[in-house]
């Protein structure tokens, strides 16, 4: 390209605001591009003091009342009625309300006297309300900047992606982390999936972060195979944390949240499993989630509370203390588009039993498959790494080597190269 | 006079199945009998059956003058016998025609000779005993799993009482020289060696049916003239291949069977070229220099080495307690435990183990029963630690 292209982003987490892997990948993605691209990042907050080199930040919270006033004067105004009629949903939003309500919610939001953004966390309360707002100003914003391509990432920044690209006709790449089939199951057919079909039938490039995900935008959003372009994520070099066990016992972990689509029910199957034959092990389960409590109920049923334990959310540190002394971790998600921790778990050397449905397998020649739902293979599976070195040595060996092509600078290569397949006639 | 010297290597091994941590203790059979059984139908079926029907057609056609040799493991041998006579048979049939030679491994298709000089020893003798048995020969040409071989392999060999070794001719070894000459290793007395031509052999075997490859496709005229282009500079010409080559690397639509079928009458339109069994190409020609392998080399990828079968942790650990438990095996004095031991000693097992190919990019090469490598590792693992409890008396 004769010049560096200038991408206008959308993301909705950004360190140090995060909730989960999603902030982690945008923030790694963006540092990797930067050399590349000249990128602005709209976001819903920014921290004052937080900045990265060559990345301009645009925390709308940052906007005052009299920014936003000035943005929205008559002369200025971007007509938004049209979005009205490619996001409006047809179909009812369970957990929120009926397709009238989202319309409501439409009108209220867009024809309403502009107010300063503002947003405690990132998923609580109406989020669809605050992912409106966000899309309100964040348009008005972009409209009086240049950029030569627009790039989002996941649902609640698409609404931006697709007013942009209609209003401009810039090409809109669309990045998927993470889509409401792995949310919500394969027969969520919600106003959030209405919204991630349409944007995507919509938009120039859907990048999903595995094939696997490129496999779930294909058959459950019937998008053309043609524009999607799978790039996986990368993963940032750690320093290990050093920590000797507390236990004599050989220790199993799960991690992530406690919920129906990270399969952690079958984790506790699986332990029954193996203690049932080897009762010199212990299990622990981190995270927090709606499954929380029905499986600790379920342990205590299984009279299994003194060989697992509850951790609840960890935070960083803590997570590194625990992979520290692990001895195998368990990731059975039903649908992980991803799946960073399990590259964390890599990065600390230690043997990984993954799903087949979970994205991070495709660069994990070293990870040990299963179907999620075959916790006797799992069993098997962590008994082998707990008896036999053989496995594990050859597993932290294939490990080291999968680690090498894991990085943040290949997947920036391969957006780059969306970026100028989608470019080539601009310049 | 030039010749053409065949040598078909016939391999099945006896898979472990999928046996499970949950299996130790309660289940003493290793083997998955019905998927032996299933390989063993599907290539008769597509590959021994039908080939061997073309030689016999071909060596009756010739009127003697077509020979070949093979080199059938000793447990394919023993599945044919036990679920395929009738390959057996066809085997047979080829023996009496007395133009087909075959040739000495050891029974188990095992990679002993790395781990343990007796045991070596002992399945060469099995062996021996066992082509007796079916095909009334004595092997006089030896040959070692995935043809292994360096010099002391050759004198090893040599001191068994062998008058010919087949190996790969390995270019670094060969320093420019040609293959098509019987050669010896620098430290052995009269054993001659026998080279294969890689480039020939992996012409049929290998890029036969690639469409993307620029001889393609490869005809019997065409490769009869390449063969008689060496007139003058060859004396053998050591065509060295998988037997399942025929039919089942290279399905039937390929043309495999066509270009076989009259292949050899193209060469023998040369009036000088010919075909000969390994023990006649020895006695018909002299040693015509040293080649000097310090080094095990083998027929396999491009290495040309063993690092498919050993070298990861898997594969090193597995080999290692495998063989740990010899004199325990034969101090038991139990025929099934030994039967059991020596089949879990054939090289395929270990190769199902290779994480090898990940890091060449070149997944397709990996054929396995199993869904990975390390399902393949974990299942011997488990059938090794039953095993060896049974021999500890602690089952």
């Amino acid at each position: 390209m004769a010049r560096e292209p200038q991408v206008l982003m959308f993301g909705w987490e950004f360190p140090p605001v995060i909730s989960g892997g999603l902030g982690v990948a945008c923030l790694g993605l963006c540092k990797a591009l930067a050399p590349f691209a000249k990128l602005r990042m709209v976001i819903p907050k920014s921290v004052p003091n937080f900045s990265i080199p060559n990345i301009e930040l645009v925390g709308l919270n940052s906007f005052t009342a009299e920014q936003l006033r000035e943005m929205f004067r008559q002369d200025q105004w971007v007509d938004v009625s049209s979005l009205h009629y490619v996001a409006g949903g047809v179909h009812p939003y369970m957990r929120i309300g009926s397709d009238e309500f989202i319309n409501e919610k439409f009108y209220e939001v867009f024809f309403e006297e502009v107010k300063p953004f503002d947003l405690d966390a990132l998923y609580a309360g109406d989020v669809i309300r605050k992912v409106m707002e966000f899309a309100r100003i964040s348009v008005q914003y972009a409209m009086q900047q240049d950029f030569d391509v627009i790039h989002s990432h996941d649902w609640m920044t698409f609404l931006p992606g697709m007013i942009l690209k209609q209003k401009t006709g810039k090409p809109l790449v669309l990045h998927v982390h993470s889509l409401e089939y792995d949310r919500a199951g394969e027969g969520s057919r919600n106003w959030v999936y209405e919204l991630e079909r349409r944007a995507m039938q919509l938009a120039d490039r859907v990048i999903p972060v595995s094939r696997y995900t490129g496999s779930v935008c294909e058959k459950y959003y019937g998008i053309d195979p043609a524009k999607i372009t799978p790039v996986h994520n990368g993963v940032e070099f750690v320093q290990r944390t050093v920590k000797k066990s507390p236990m004599k016992e050989k220790l199993v972990i799960f991690f992530g949240r406690i919920t129906m689509q990270k399969g952690p029910e079958y984790f506790v199957e699986a332990a029954r499993v193996v203690l049932a034959h080897h009762p010199d092990v212990k299990f622990v389960m981190a995270g927090s989630g709606d499954l929380y409590t029905p499986l600790i109920e379920k342990i205590a049923d299984y009279r299994m509370g003194d060989k697992f334990y509850f951790t609840g959310f960890l935070n960083k540190k803590m997570l590194n203390e625990l992979l520290a002394v692990a001895d195998v971790y368990c990731m059975p998600s039903v649908s992980e588009p991803f799946g960073l921790s399990a590259v964390e778990a890599v990065q600390y050397g230690i043997p990984v039993i993954m799903s087949k449905t979970s994205g991070a397998g495709e660069v994990l020649n070293s990870a040990l498959k299963i179907d999620f739902w075959d916790t006797h293979k799992m069993a098997q599976y962590i008994i082998a790494c707990l008896d036999y070195p053989g496995i594990r040595h050859a597993v932290v060996d294939q490990a080291n080597e999968d680690l090498k092509s894991i990085t943040w600078e290949n997947t920036a290569k391969k957006v780059m190269k969306v970026y100028e397949e989608l470019l080539v006639n601009s310049f | 006079m030039p010749s053409i010297c065949f040598y078909f290597q016939v391999h099945q091994p006896y898979r472990l199945k999928e046996y499970t941590f949950f299996d130790i203790g309660h289940s003493h059979h290793y083997f998955d009998d019905n998927k032996n059984k299933q390989v063993l139908d599907k290539v008769s079926e597509r590959c021994y059956l039908p080939t061997n029907a073309l030689m016999l057609e071909l060596i009756k056609k010739h009127k003697g003058n077509f020979k070949i040799s093979y080199s059938i493991s000793g447990v394919a041998l023993e599945q044919f016998a036990t679920w395929r006579p009738d390959v057996l048979a066809s085997f047979q049939a080829l023996a009496a025609t007395g133009c087909v030679e075959f040739i000495s491994e050891t029974y188990h298709h095992s990679l002993a000779y790395l781990f343990s000089k007796e045991e070596f020893v002992r399945q060469i003798e099995q062996y021996k005993a066992l082509i007796k048995k079916y095909f009334k020969q004595e092997p006089k040409v030896f040959r070692n799993t995935e043809l292994q071989y360096n010099n002391e392999l050759a004198k090893f060999i040599e001191d068994l009482g062998y008058a010919g070794i087949i190996c790969e001719g390995v270019d670094r070894n060969l320093a420019g020289r040609s293959p098509n000459f019987l050669y010896r290793a620098p430290n052995v007395s009269s054993i001659k060696s026998l080279l294969k031509n890689y480039q020939l052999s992996d012409d049929i075997a290998f890029r036969f049916s690639n469409r993307g490859w620029e001889e393609w496709p490869l005809t019997a005229e065409k490769f009869a003239s390449w063969v008689h282009s060496m007139a003058g500079n060859a004396e053998t010409i050591n065509l060295f291949m998988d037997y399942e080559t025929f039919g089942e690397h290279q399905w039937a639509d390929t043309g495999i069977f066509e270009f076989m079928r009259y292949m050899p009458e193209h060469v023998m339109k040369h009036p000088d070229f010919g075909f000969k069994t390994p023990t006649e190409t020895l006695e018909s020609y002299e040693v015509k220099g040293i080649y000097d392998a310090h080094h095990m080399t083998s027929w396999a990828d491009m290495e040309r080495d063993l690092s498919a079968w050993i070298g990861n942790p898997m594969q090193d650990e597995s080999i290692e307690k495998i063989y740990s438990l010899e004199k325990a095996v034969y101090a038991s004095k139990n025929a099934e435990w030994i039967a059991d031991w020596q089949k879990m000693l054939t090289s395929d097992h270990f190769y199902y183990m290779t994480t090898k190919f990940w890091s060449d990019g070149d997944v397709h090469k990996y054929f396995s029963p199993y869904e990975s490598p390390y399902d393949a590792y974990i299942y011997y693992m488990n059938a090794f630690s039953d095993f060896s409890m049974r021999l500890k008396g602690e089952k």
